[in-house]
């Protein structure tokens, strides 16, 4: 289980530092609001894994100071795409949590798996990508 | 005392039932052939297997309805298709050539839809919290889905 955990950890650290850097290029202030709600999430649910990897006393990765973002975010249209790569990303290593959690845990991280996919949906709609959804959220 | 007692056997024989079915889908073989006293307990996964083909067959009523909607709609039919497949893979059921027929003549307006996936994203939901292990990221998938889907519609 603590592999999986720390892997959901890593990957909301980097969507954190997405949003920081996409955050920029958007334009619009209803994009920066649902933005800043989504890194909201992110850090919450960073700290209830950092919280939870200390109970079971893991020793998770520090997080790295700086990021390789997978492209250039340049302007609106990259920003939008980057979000939508984090929160699918986010949406798979919470996946991966589901069959080694059982009760309480898993509930949390079906709620992360579930609010990824939302995101990522809304993400898809605001950038005018179709389909707006995925046929299974999570699956690599 | 009599009821509580007898609950609690129906309980046992329901978890019993349960853990026999998922052997016997493992090792291929009837368990249960030789107590075959309470009826076989369908899968825990047939309620989100049926509101999967329930859902599918909305959406394509809704788009005979309102082809303008196709673009937007089958995409998300499509998914619903796709995870009734699996969900018939993993159950060991056929698949029914036909949906479950629902009463003639209901719209399915967007926001009807909307609710459909949402009650259907509960119940996966549901399925995924008690499930076992190999079935934990499948029913997450699928009540994630149902959950974007009601977020595309909105």
């Amino acid at each position: 289980m603590n592999a999986q955990l720390a892997a959901a950890l890593a990957a909301e650290e980097a969507a954190i530092y997405a949003y920081g850097v996409l955050g920029v290029k958007l334009t619009r202030d209803s994009d920066l609001t649902e933005a800043r709600a989504s890194e909201a999430t992110h850090r919450d649910r960073r700290d209830v894994l950092v919280s939870k990897l200390a109970a079971v006393q893991a020793s998770a990765a520090p997080a790295p100071a700086g990021y390789e973002l997978p492209f250039a975010v340049t302007d609106r249209k990259s920003a939008l795409k980057l979000a939508i790569q984090v929160e699918d990303r986010v949406a798979q290593a919470w996946r991966a949590v589901l069959p080694v959690t059982e009760g309480g845990d898993r509930s949390t991280a079906l709620s992360a798996l579930t609010d990824a996919a939302v995101r990522a949906a809304r993400w898809r709609r605001r950038g005018s990508v179709t389909p707006a959804t995925l046929a299974w959220p999570g699956r690599p | 005392m009599v009821l509580t007692g007898g609950v609690k056997r129906r309980q046992l024989l329901g978890a019993a039932a349960g853990t026999a079915v998922g052997v016997s889908a493992v090792a291929g073989c009837g368990l249960f052939d030789e107590d075959s006293d309470p009826a076989p307990q369908p899968d825990a996964l047939q309620p989100v297997l049926d509101q999967a083909l329930r859902l599918a067959s909305a959406y394509d009523r809704a788009i005979v309805a309102e082809p303008d909607l196709r673009d937007r709609l089958s995409p998300l039919a499509d998914d619903h298709r796709a995870h009734a497949a699996e969900l018939a893979g993993v159950i060991g059921v056929a698949l029914p050539s036909a949906a479950p027929s629902e009463p003639p003549g209901d719209a399915q307006s967007v926001a009807s839809l909307r609710k459909a996936e949402q009650a259907a994203q509960k119940t996966a939901t549901a399925a995924c919290r008690t499930a076992p292990a190999d079935r934990a990221a499948l029913t997450g998938s699928i009540a994630a889905a149902r959950a974007a889907h009601a977020e595309a519609l909105r």
